[in-house]
């Protein structure tokens, strides 16, 4: 298993996409841009994705200058509340490679910082086999 | 465009970036380590560098990059997300600004941001506007 863990101002991600149109676009899905929007404080809520996805990338020790887009690793949220990894093109053949099965993902805010930690490793059946 | 106007406005946007004072900004300044940025400062780096300069820099694939004129198999230049005795050598040869003590075998590639110095901003500026 490999751990990733990234922690991020939710100050900074607002600056930046202020200052820089092309930052949502960049980094985040269409899916994430409308999930963000959605919320009150949508800036809370894409500083925690970029820490996720920040946290992906240490994870499997490979980054954006390695070619991995930030856009291939998408976090979407489950209808529980649940935050999930969905890979994209890239980080799914990169997943191959290193037998990554799947990621899981915690998130948490707060006004100024928003924190992300990010497993990775091959899954393990439950206790009914699954 | 000459290089000292080049150097100039590439430490414009590291100094807006990274808000730090122009007097700490040189050439040899090594991003993470001497002027305290972070990865996400990197990509803000990058942004007012496209704009300043009116260019594209490439987000991905430096290692390919690295490799590109040489026909080298990734295989060859990195195991297991490090370099191998000929990546470092490769390395050291295209960042001729970082001190070579730096680049070693076995030095992580993730981790070849932190040896960014201003130097390499303006380098990876003077080849995106030879490409113009």
């Amino acid at each position: 298993m490999a751990l990733g863990t990234d922690i991020t101002e939710v100050d900074r991600i607002r600056r930046i996409a202020q200052e820089h149109p092309q930052f949502l676009t960049t980094v985040f899905t269409p899916a994430e841009i409308a999930y963000c929007q959605s919320k009150k404080n949508p800036y809370q809520h894409f500083a925690a994705r970029f820490a996720a996805k920040e946290s992906v990338m240490k994870a499997i020790g490979k980054g954006w200058l390695q070619g991995i887009a930030w856009t291939d690793i998408e976090v979407v949220t489950l209808p529980s509340g649940k935050p999930e990894i969905r890979p994209g093109t890239t980080l799914a053949v990169e997943m191959r490679a290193q037998g990554i099965a799947g990621f899981e993902v915690s998130l948490s805010h707060c006004r100024e910082y928003a924190i992300a930690v990010v497993s990775a490793g091959v899954a393990v059946p439950d206790k009914k086999g699954r | 465009m000459d290089d000292k106007e080049i150097y100039e406005k590439v430490k414009e946007a590291i100094v807006e970036a990274l808000g730090v004072d122009e007097s700490e900004v040189k050439p040899t300044s090594v991003l993470f380590d001497d002027l305290g940025a972070e990865s996400l400062d990197l990509l803000d780096i990058v942004f007012r560098l496209e704009k300043a300069f009116d260019i594209k820099i490439p987000r991905g694939g430096i290692q390919q990059d690295i490799l590109a004129a040489e026909g080298i198999s990734e295989q060859e230049v990195i195991v297991d997300g490090a370099l191998t005795e000929l990546g470092a050598q490769k390395l050291r040869e295209r960042m001729t600004e970082v001190n070579p003590e730096k680049i070693k075998a076995g030095f992580r590639i993730d981790d070849i941001p932190t040896l960014f110095t201003v130097q390499t901003f303006v380098n990876i500026v003077k080849q995106q506007l030879a490409k113009k």
